[in-house]
């Protein structure tokens, strides 16, 4: 593996109290694989990606949990040396995260020369170099951030994130922005370049078709905690956890027949007060009784690739079946009677 | 550059409203409408070189167009009580208007961005709390009541600067430029400045520091932090950078704004400039170089408002570089 | 000159209805109670009005009146003390009774220019945001003009030609103040037309005098007390700037005029501070309690996720 988080928790300071936006997320990244941590807005997995950059807002911070990269414990302390050198960040937003007073190639030059061990020529040499690996013409480099389009802008951003060769990419949301056509162009770009490379990436998505689309594995997220997570295929046919159930049916499969898509009624609960045990239990169509009251452990890795945090687990084959009928789904989440 | 001409256009059709309206201010003054350029003080030869010049006798209408062809070609008549043409006037004094806030906004506004960089920087300190309302307290202060206190302290109490002029009596130079470098000038200009910079520096430092504030939340500073640049290069090359640009246009609005403003700095100091020649014009009815002077602080201003739009344009390359895709 | 920057836009009202005038001026009245720097500033502003109220039982000695001492002569530039808290002028003066009375002219000055920049402001910016068209081109172009003019050169014109009474003073300040108000409200008002709560209003009907003062104003109000509050500092400075250079009416009593006084009777020389200093003081309180509640306002128009 080379990247783990275990148990990790990040809690905001606001002036309404303590935000648990991570509470006790657990997965791990293994080397040379593309993993997709995905889950919907609020449910902490940019935030847990941020984390392991060591960037956090003013008033977050680490309360728990250990991350592990090639081995070693890092923090926000000992990041620093590993920033972009062997851990490297692909944003949402090129337009925003690019300054806009400098053009792109000072800005890719300015990361090599600072960062790297380049002298200002063979930086130069070496962003040309990066462009062209993403599919940018050499003239560009001269261009302002908004002089690109927004895919040419992700692909620039891309080409930074790739200048000191990273071992390990955290992409967050990186396809999210575009429209479709140029999303799956780019998503072929990084797949590309994973195989080029060697790389390890996080592909940080609330969209489940882009994580069906190049993932290799996936790590489901819901309310700050980690439910799901395993081979692609395995999760995304056979799932789990009721969430996964039902996201699968929230999403159109761009390469299937359209699907009645069925939303998960409900909104996940408030990370300022969470509530005991499982988090989903409100929304949940199979929810028990002790769902309330206790949380599931996520099982470990060792023993299964494919793991759940569900009290149900056992009948997850069963569960599944009935989770692909949308009356299901329209029932009022009371405890199940199944 | 249809931009450039657009803002240079509109900037002229400015001065052209503010020159309009004070030809008919000045028409409309008690007295006749002649009472404009002509007064009993001129003799017999320069009254009638005045009529003809302005063409006082022709209509309204006719005046008008006479008016704006005069000031084109720096036209502007005669001084009542100096009897001498108000355009030589004008440019005598305007070099030391110039100095005068060149120098003191250069000051303020060196201090006022190194000073709001680093209020930004002891962000929710107490030193904030403090600072803060300080600055605003120099906002506050009528400038030429900062002038009388410092005046008080520092000229007539501590002796350490002369107490107004621009130059002591007695003194000959052989061109401008040497009386304007020379000790005593500068001596003279000191408190001046000094008084200026102080009640001027406060929107520079407020503007920098609240820019600054903004910009440190922005994603790209965020990002040059993940990129594990050092803290140095992101808050100055990064930050700063960009937190600039509003502050560099201000500059240059400032220097119009303050042309203006001037007028009662340099009536406490008795600086020999442009806003004290109106004053004291105003005070005695001299029309021809109350107007002149007038006209001349507002070409400035329509001149630095110009300046700032290209500043604008020229610094940002988001404007400066259209979109290519 | 480009234009500012827009502030960002308040948050619809969130009953669909569109909002009556009620919560925004519960909102507005309640700022000072959550911002502490205006209430500091409501305070300074009602202790001024206090004194200008009560200013005969303050200082019952008429400001003007030239007062001698027990021996008959003039009673000139005595040191503060017992007898005259501030001392007296070069003409017998008391300075004290001068300053407290000063109060009733800069409140009546700053005041009536901030009504009438606040509402001619917020007036032509709701017209020219809402209507657009010829009326918002025109009026707008009028705001370039007044923007154009030089600030004081025009003020000491105007009152140096047509005499230096109060109103001429406010009349000056309150024609070259209103077009910054109203270019930032007309912005506002035009970033609001365009809400879907605003085209539902519309579409049900609403006449074009109910949108504009049910639905449209209520959010502006915040702005157009901001710029109030500017506007009485500005006013004030301006003023005593006009008294200072000479322009005023040498039988009034205001902080200007003691300045004024001061400077060209060589107090500065003689060290007289209790005179001039005051004064001076004063106009920074007033003004400076203006800039905290204008900040105040500006919050509650645009509240600031991350503080100031």
């Amino acid at each position: 593996m080379i990247l783990e988080v275990d148990g990790l928790q990040i809690h905001y300071h606001t002036a309404g109290g303590t935000v648990r936006a991570v509470d006790g997320a657990s997965f791990a990244i293994p080397e040379g694989r593309i993993v997709g941590l995905v889950g919907e807005s609020g449910c902490g997995k940019t935030t847990a990606v941020r984390a392991i950059m060591g960037v956090l807002a003013e008033n977050g911070r680490r309360a728990g949990g250990r991350v592990t990269f090639k081995g070693k414990p890092i923090d926000e302390a000992t990041t620093k040396p590993l920033l972009w050198r062997d851990i490297a960040y692909v944003p949402q937003s090129a337009m925003s995260s690019l300054d806009p007073v400098y053009t792109v190639g000072t800005q890719i030059v300015e990361v090599l020369t600072k960062r790297g061990r380049h002298g200002r020529a063979a930086a130069r040499a070496r962003a040309a170099e990066l462009f062209d690996l993403v599919g940018l013409s050499e003239s560009r480099l001269g261009d302002y951030p908004h002089q690109f389009s927004g895919g040419m802008r992700q692909r620039a951003a891309i080409a930074m994130a790739l200048a000191l060769e990273p071992s390990l990419l955290l992409a967050d949301e990186p396809v999210t922005a575009l429209d479709v056509i140029v999303q799956r162009q780019i998503l072929d770009t990084l797949r590309a370049l994973q195989q080029r490379l060697k790389l390890s990436m996080v592909l940080v998505t609330h969209d489940i078709s882009v994580v069906a689309y190049l993932c290799d594995e996936v790590v489901v997220m819901y309310a700050g905690q980690v439910i799901e997570s395993g081979p692609v295929r395995e999760v995304l046919g056979r799932p789990r956890h009721p969430y996964t159930m039902g996201l699968r049916n929230a999403f159109p499969d761009l390469m299937s027949d359209a699907l009645e898509l069925v939303p998960i009624a409900g909104s996940p609960p408030d990370l300022g007060d969470p509530p005991p045990g499982c988090r989903f239990t409100p929304r949940c169509p199979f929810a028990l009784a002790s769902c309330s009251t206790q949380a599931a452990a996520i099982g470990s890795r060792q023993d299964r690739a494919h793991v759940s945090a569900c009290l149900r687990d056992g009948e997850a084959d069963h569960l599944r079946t009935s989770a692909l009928d949308p009356v299901t789904w329209q029932r009022s989440s009371a405890y199940a009677t199944s | 550059m249809k931009i450039v001409l657009e803002r240079f256009a509109h900037n002229a059709l400015a001065l052209l409203a503010v020159t309009t309206i004070l030809f008919f201010m000045f028409r409309l003054m008690p007295g006749t409408p002649l009472a404009a350029f002509i007064n009993e003080n001129l003799n017999a030869d320069q009254q009638q070189a005045m009529l003809e010049q302005f063409g006082l006798d022709k209509p309204m209408w006719m005046q008008y167009f006479i008016y704006l062809g005069n000031l084109l070609s720096g036209e502007m008549g005669l001084s009542f009580f100096q009897r001498r043409p108000v355009t030589t006037i004008l440019f005598e004094v305007l070099p030391n208007s110039i100095v005068l806030t060149l120098t003191s906004l250069i000051i303020a506004y060196i201090f006022g961005v190194l000073a709001g960089a680093w209020l930004a920087w002891r962000r929710g300190t107490w030193i904030e709390r403090v600072a803060v309302p300080a600055v605003l307290a120099t906002r506050a202060a009528p400038e030429f009541w900062i002038g009388m206190v410092l005046l008080a302290l520092l000229s007539f109490n501590a002796g350490w600067f002369p107490s107004g002029g621009a130059s002591s009596p007695g003194l000959a130079y052989a061109n401008n430029w040497q009386r304007m470098l020379s000790l005593d000038y500068l001596h003279h200009l000191a408190l001046p400045v000094i008084t200026l910079a102080l009640y001027l520096q406060g929107l520079p430092l407020l503007l920098m520091r609240s820019n600054m504030l903004e910009v440190m939340h922005e994603e790209f500073v965020t990002m040059a932090r993940m990129k594990g640049l050092s803290e140095w290069r992101i808050v100055i090359g990064h930050a700063a950078r960009n937190a600039l640009l509003p502050v560099v246009t201000a500059f240059a609005l400032g220097v119009g704004l303050s042309m203006g403003g001037n007028v009662v700095i340099e009536t406490v100091f008795s600086w020999p400039g442009i806003g004290r020649l109106l004053v004291q014009a105003v005070s005695v009815h001299d029309y021809p170089l109350a107007q002149g002077a007038f006209l001349m602080i507002a070409l400035v201003l329509a001149l630095m408002n110009f300046v700032a739009d290209l500043l604008y344009m020229a610094l940002d390359p988001r404007v400066s570089h259209g979109r290519r895709a | 000159m480009v234009d500012a920057p827009e502030t960002s836009v308040v948050v619809p009202p969130r009953r669909g209805r569109g909002q009556s005038i009620l919560p925004v001026l519960r909102r507005m009245a309640a700022m000072p109670l959550k911002d502490p720097f205006a209430f500091m500033g409501l305070l300074i502003y009602a202790q001024f009005v206090a004194v200008a109220l009560f200013a005969d039982q303050l200082a019952p000695v008429d400001p003007l009146e030239i007062l001698f001492t027990q021996a008959g002569k003039v009673a000139a530039n005595v040191a503060p003390g017992a007898e005259f808290p501030l001392g007296t002028t070069n003409l017998g003066r008391d300075i004290y009774a001068q300053l407290v009375h000063g109060t009733r002219s800069a409140l009546a000055v700053g005041l009536s220019a901030a009504i009438i920049v606040a509402t001619v402001g917020t007036v032509v910016g709701l017209v020219a945001g809402y209507f657009g068209g010829t009326i918002d081109a025109v009026l707008m172009r009028i705001a370039d003009m007044a923007l154009s003019l030089p600030f004081l050169p025009f003020v000491i014109v105007l009152t140096g030609f047509l005499g230096a009474s109060t109103s001429n003073i406010v009349l000056a300040v309150t024609l070259l103040l209103w077009p910054n108000s109203a270019r930032v409200i007309r912005s506002q008002v035009l970033s609001l037309r365009e809400r879907a709560y605003i085209e539902a209003a519309r579409v049900t009907g609403a006449s074009h005098r109910r949108i504009l003062f049910v639905h449209i104003a209520p959010n502006i109000l915040p702005l157009s007390f901001v710029y109030a509050a500017i506007a009485i500092g500005w006013a004030i400075i301006t003023e005593a700037s006009v008294n200072f250079l000479g322009f005023g009416d040498p039988t009034s009593v205001s902080w200007g005029m003691m300045l004024q006084d001061a400077f060209t009777s060589q107090a500065l020389s003689r060290g007289q501070y209790a005179w001039f200093v005051p004064p001076g003081i004063c106009i920074i309180l007033v003004v400076v309690a203006g800039f905290f509640i204008s900040r105040g306002y500006e919050e509650v128009f645009m509240p600031r996720l991350r503080g100031r």
